[in-house]
């Protein structure tokens, strides 16, 4: 039995949003190796539905253990899936997507699988979702210490994002109320052209407001509470990096939220050659300036403890 | 979860209420480029009545923080709360609490007010000495500027009905820092001229 006290002061930090593409799983082994080399004690999971490849960023062959292993019962504990990697203290879980992305998860093994991950020994747990929006990418997504929105100045890609946000909020705050009303009023609001004329979080918390005041007092309370972050990747001007501060701005006036600008990563060959080579950026070229980027991102992150 | 219409000018353009003038200028200015209508990060999640809303409400922020003047008369209005915070730290220091003023408060004019009853040139009369335009009236009271000049130039025959009228005359008073009740009574009078005529 290695399995750990719940005592130990772990930080979960789920990467997900927009689309393929934005380099969710590039920034997530950056920021975990960086953190790594700090002395923490890191695992990096693999969720990813739109191709698990966090080894390939890694430098790993496609792994023999995964996930699956665990949730199909053929090892009995999470830990016994890890994989070690080149760079000492930093570990890797794999195959995440064959729960999370099946149509039929059932609630019972999902919190399986969420209690399991939060027991695992670790100082840092990240975890790249991809660009899924199934509910229990949202269900991780929401559990975690902080969820990490990484977008790219693109409107195809800030649409996905909103996208996701607006799914991942609308859950939060179905799983706050209590009263059966107030939840389908929810289910309604995330249907935009819902008979009820809501149009937007306002006119929902209206509603609630109008049928029940205990409810409506609790979305209050979730909407502050609820604290996404946000990475720009791939930036190519000082304009670019602006679109951060009016995504936090748009999320501020529409869903009543604050979205924190964790930073952003500038657009970068080094980034391209890097990952052609499967040598993390971080190792290969630390003094690129993507890679300050990601140093300056992940120094922010570790001050958070 | 506040609408735009119940946010304050500060938490528009998401500024601190001790906000320096360079500040509100650049928020100002990354509001106006977060809001304009070809902005990537606006479009998918406002429609276009909700985005000129917010624009209208950026520029009136705008316009009422950069003027020293409004600005003054508007933190003493409107920001209650924020003075009573301060107001608590104050009294710790100090042992006591600073002033608390009315709306629009133009405490060193004095004007007498010679008729009877206010009429809306009578209004008219005190808003002008006081050099305020219908327009900071309007924002101050949320009630139209052209209501406002009905009400000055006694349109009686354009003018909402009573009821509706009457709260108007109140926002439009206690802008004035005039007793409200002096003016709707003052003001009615004028309607009872009209129907023995």
């Amino acid at each position: 039995m290695n399995r750990t006290q719940n005592n130990d002061r772990k930080i979960i930090w789920t990467f997900g949003g927009g689309k393929g593409g934005s380099g969710k799983s590039f920034i997530t082994v950056n920021i975990g190796i960086y953190l790594a080399k700090l002395g923490a004690r890191v695992i990096l999971i693999d969720a990813d539905l739109g191709g698990a490849n966090l080894h390939t960023f890694l430098g790993i062959f496609p792994p023999t253990l995964s996930l699956s292993d665990f949730i199909k019962g053929r090892v009995s504990h999470l830990h016994e899936v890890l994989l070690p990697t080149e760079i000492p203290n930093l570990q890797l879980l794999t195959g995440a997507q064959d729960l999370l992305n099946a149509a039929d998860v059932k609630s019972v093994q999902k919190r399986k699988l969420l209690h399991s991950i939060q027991s695992l020994q670790s100082d840092y747990i990240l975890i790249d979702l991809g660009g899924g929006n199934s509910l229990s990418v949202l269900d991780f997504f929401l559990m975690s210490d902080g969820g990490i929105l990484v977008v790219t100045p693109e409107p195809t890609s800030i649409e996905n994002t909103y996208r996701f946000l607006k799914s991942a909020y609308y859950r939060r705050l179905r799983q706050s109320v209590s009263s059966h009303s107030a939840k389908s009023l929810i289910d309604g609001a995330m249907d935009q052209k819902n008979e009820m004329g809501i149009q937007n979080p306002h006119d929902l918390f209206k509603e609630v407001r109008r049928i029940d005041e205990e409810d409506a007092k609790r979305i209050v309370e979730e909407v502050e509470n609820f604290r996404p972050n946000l990475i720009l990747n791939q930036v190519r001007s000082k304009k670019d990096i602006e679109i951060g501060f009016s995504i936090r701005s748009a999320c501020q006036k529409y869903f009543g939220i604050h979205l924190h600008y964790l930073g952003y990563i500038v657009y970068d060959q080094d980034v391209g050659n890097s990952i052609r080579k499967r040598r993390p950026l971080v190792l290969e070229n630390s003094r690129s300036r993507a890679a300050q980027c990601l140093t300056e991102i992940a120094s922010k992150l570790a001050s958070r403890r | 979860m506040k609408r735009i219409e119940e946010q304050t000018y500060y938490e528009i353009l998401e500024v601190s209420p001790i906000a320096s003038v360079k500040e509100i200028q650049r928020a100002y200015d990354r509001a106006k480029e977060t809001f304009h209508a070809d902005s990537l990060a606006i479009y998918s999640l406002f429609n276009e009545g909700e985005i000129k809303k917010i624009q209208a409400a950026i520029e009136e922020a705008y316009r009422i923080l950069m003027d020293e003047a409004l600005r003054k008369s508007y933190d003493q209005s409107h920001l209650q709360t924020i003075e009573k915070e301060e107001q608590e730290s104050h009294m710790e220091v100090e042992g006591k609490s600073p002033e608390r003023k009315g709306p629009l408060s133009f405490t060193d004019l004095s004007i007498h007010v010679e008729e009877a009853f206010y009429r809306g040139k009578t209004l008219k009369q005190i808003r002008e000495r006081m050099d305020v335009d219908l327009k900071t009236i309007s924002t101050e009271t949320k009630i139209n500027t052209k209501i406002l000049e009905w009400i000055e130039e006694e349109a009686l025959e354009k003018l909402p009905a009573p009821v509706y009228l009457k709260g108007f005359l109140k926002a439009y008073a206690q802008a004035l820092n005039l007793e409200p009740q002096k003016v709707i009574e003052g003001y009615c009078q004028l309607f009872k001229e009209e129907k023995r005529k």
